[in-house]
């Protein structure tokens, strides 16, 4: 596992040497990134490290300064964020990105709506939707929930148009202990399908999921490595764990 | 899960009172009343045309004028060149319809933002009132029709009954024909809201980011719904054209794009019957005060505007909608029936 980008095979996600500069800030410094089918993996790093300006150079929301993306080995750097997305790629922002106005069935349904005809759209929507905890919100609009349901809304659209790709950023954030343990199984649940990427603060979440980590530093790879080695990488916790590593153990 | 459009009783109340008007306005109320109203119903269907762009598409336009004029224009030249009335207003439709979609292909593949669209919507449609008063030359004209510069165009037809160029609309047929293509513009749009299409132009509405994350071309759909506002703002440009049988190049002017914000803003955005009831509450009010003389009407105007904004920022229809659900559930609380509040739907 530890040689595991080392091998030559498909990769559902490559980077090659992706960069992102604003103005004299480097924010992804030179990265190469692989991830393979069926893949879980988790991103750490401190703020600012780069993690969420790397996931948005993924999603065509950035157009990278330097470097290739290649999604299921086809290059996607400089396509449009929906051209990414009808390839199969699922996004959950770090700020929820919700339709405030309309209501939970809504806003997953427009998801699904994306993939399947009407008819099945709202049985997957609601399935979807079951499956994430949040039936009794359904009729509910979202603007009006709290940051933790928004989140479970949101992971509910991803999910909804079942993505071979999925990117979480900061999923757990805001999240109640019953929705955070509830979250790492819709995770675990959506990894048997699809690779997924999960950025994540919250330590007793990322030891609830994590396997394989890679470690981001000022916008460069610093480890990567299994999620034991690196809780016991003393340069890693010096750069971000820190005490939260001490108080987990 | 949703309501569907048809169970909603509001659709058919309002479509009903539409067809009431329509078929018993011209039998119970006096002619001049008639044609009074008839300039309200004009004025409806171009408010709608905002109202459906900038409520259910999220896009902020200051230059409906430009679409309003262009219709206008469309329908002069074309109806006193060919000398028939049905084909033109198709056309009246269809070219602003067309220049909507090369002005929004601009806008919104340029990815530009809400201000720049704004000044952008504003200054195409300076441009045009610039243009259609430098056309006073007899080299300025089109299939053999003068343009006129500021003295516009003289002696539009009337509709005439389709193929038969002689057969003109009486003042009461004028009416019903007008008000039918309220309900019918009415009706489309709260189907075209209802569908999956004005589904997605809410989503993108509420949040642009999400609606690209989920895979949908939000550049693309916007398009689209600025086109059909764009038609459906010339064809009331024509209907204006034909009704006063005369169009100016005022038809552009800013102050035709300002009124079509106030009525969508004063009767509520993310409505349509909003829209229609602030053009009737505030085309009533300038006439009146037309005819008191210590009051400039626009300075009236801009006052209750004011107003408006402070004290019903969502406008009239969200706002009375929501105090009739409160009055609702309290009446309901105070009988012991229970029941919680719930948010009302943005829609009429």
């Amino acid at each position: 596992m530890t040689d595991a980008t080392r091998d030559d095979g498909y990769r559902i996600l490559r980077t090659r040497g992706l960069t992102m500069r604003f103005g004299g800030v480097t924010a992804v410094d030179n990265v190469d990134f692989d991830l393979r089918d069926g893949e879980l993996r988790c991103l750490l790093g401190p703020n600012g490290a780069g993690k969420s300006t790397f996931f948005k150079c993924l999603t065509g929301q950035l157009v990278p300064s330097e470097g290739q993306v290649l999604l299921k080995e086809q290059p996607v750097t400089g396509l449009n964020t929906h051209e990414i997305v009808n390839m199969g790629v699922g996004i959950k922002t770090q700020v929820p990105n919700v339709f405030d106005g309309i209501t939970v069935y809504e806003n997953v349904r427009l998801s699904a709506r994306r993939k399947h005809t009407a008819r099945i759209a709202r049985d997957v929507a609601e399935a979807t939707i079951e499956k994430c905890g949040i039936r009794h919100l359904i009729r509910r609009e979202v603007g009006q929930l709290a940051h933790g349901q928004r989140q479970l809304v949101e992971l509910a659209m991803v999910l909804a148009a079942s993505p071979d790709l999925i990117l979480l950023d900061e999923p757990a954030a805001g999240m109640t202990g019953d929705e955070r343990d509830r979250l790492a199984q819709l995770v675990l649940e959506a990894a048997r399908t699809a690779a997924v990427i999960v950025v994540e603060h919250d330590m007793q979440f990322i030891r609830q999921i994590a396997r394989f980590v890679t470690v981001f530093n000022r916008g460069a790879i610093f480890r990567e490595a299994m999620i034991d080695d690196i809780m016991r990488d003393r340069a890693v916790q010096e750069i971000y764990l820190g005490k939260q590593a001490d108080a987990a153990a | 899960m949703e309501k569907s459009l048809t169970r909603d009783p509001g659709f058919w109340i309002m479509v009903s009172i539409g067809l009431a008007l329509m078929i018993l306005g011209p039998i119970l109320i006096d002619m001049f009343t008639i044609m009074q109203i008839t300039q309200y119903v004009v004025l409806s269907v171009f408010a709608l045309s905002l109202a459906y762009i900038w409520g259910f598409g999220g896009i902020l336009s200051f230059g409906q004028a430009a679409f309003f004029g262009l219709g206008a224009y469309t329908f002069a030249v074309s109806s006193i060149g060919m000398g028939d009335t049905t084909v033109p207003l198709l056309l009246s439709f269809a070219v602003p319809a067309a220049f909507g979609v090369a002005l929004g292909y601009f806008m919104f593949y340029g990815k530009l933002s809400d201000v720049y669209l704004g000044v952008v919507t504003m200054v195409v449609t300076l441009i045009f009132w610039k243009l259609a008063n430098h056309t006073a030359g007899p080299e300025y004209s089109i299939a053999g029709v003068r343009l006129g510069g500021f003295n516009g165009i003289p002696s539009i037809p009337t509709i005439n009954i389709p193929g038969q160029p002689d057969a003109w609309l009486d003042p009461a047929q004028l009416f019903r024909f007008f008000m039918a293509v309220l309900v019918i513009v009415y009706v489309a749009l709260r189907i075209l809201i209802a569908s999956d299409f004005g589904r997605i132009s809410i989503g993108i509405r509420e949040n642009e980011v999400r609606a690209s994350l989920l895979g949908y071309d939000i550049r693309r759909h916007k398009v689209i719904v600025f086109a059909i506002g764009s038609g459906i703002a010339g064809l009331s440009g024509a209907m204006w054209a034909t009704y006063q049988s005369f169009i100016d190049p005022n038809a552009f002017s800013m102050e035709m794009s300002a009124k079509a914000l106030i009525w969508v803003m004063a009767g509520g955005v993310g409505t349509l019957l909003g829209p229609i009831l602030g053009v009737i509450g505030l085309q009533w009010l300038t006439l009146q005060m037309g005819m008191v003389d210590f009051l400039n009407s626009l300075v009236v105007l801009g006052a209750i505007m004011m107003v408006l904004v402070l004290a019903l920022p969502k406008g009239l229809v969200p706002t009375f909608k929501s105090l009739a659900v409160a009055g609702w559930t309290l009446w309901r609380r105070g009988r012991g029936v229970g029941g919680r509040v719930k948010k009302v739907a943005s829609d009429d």
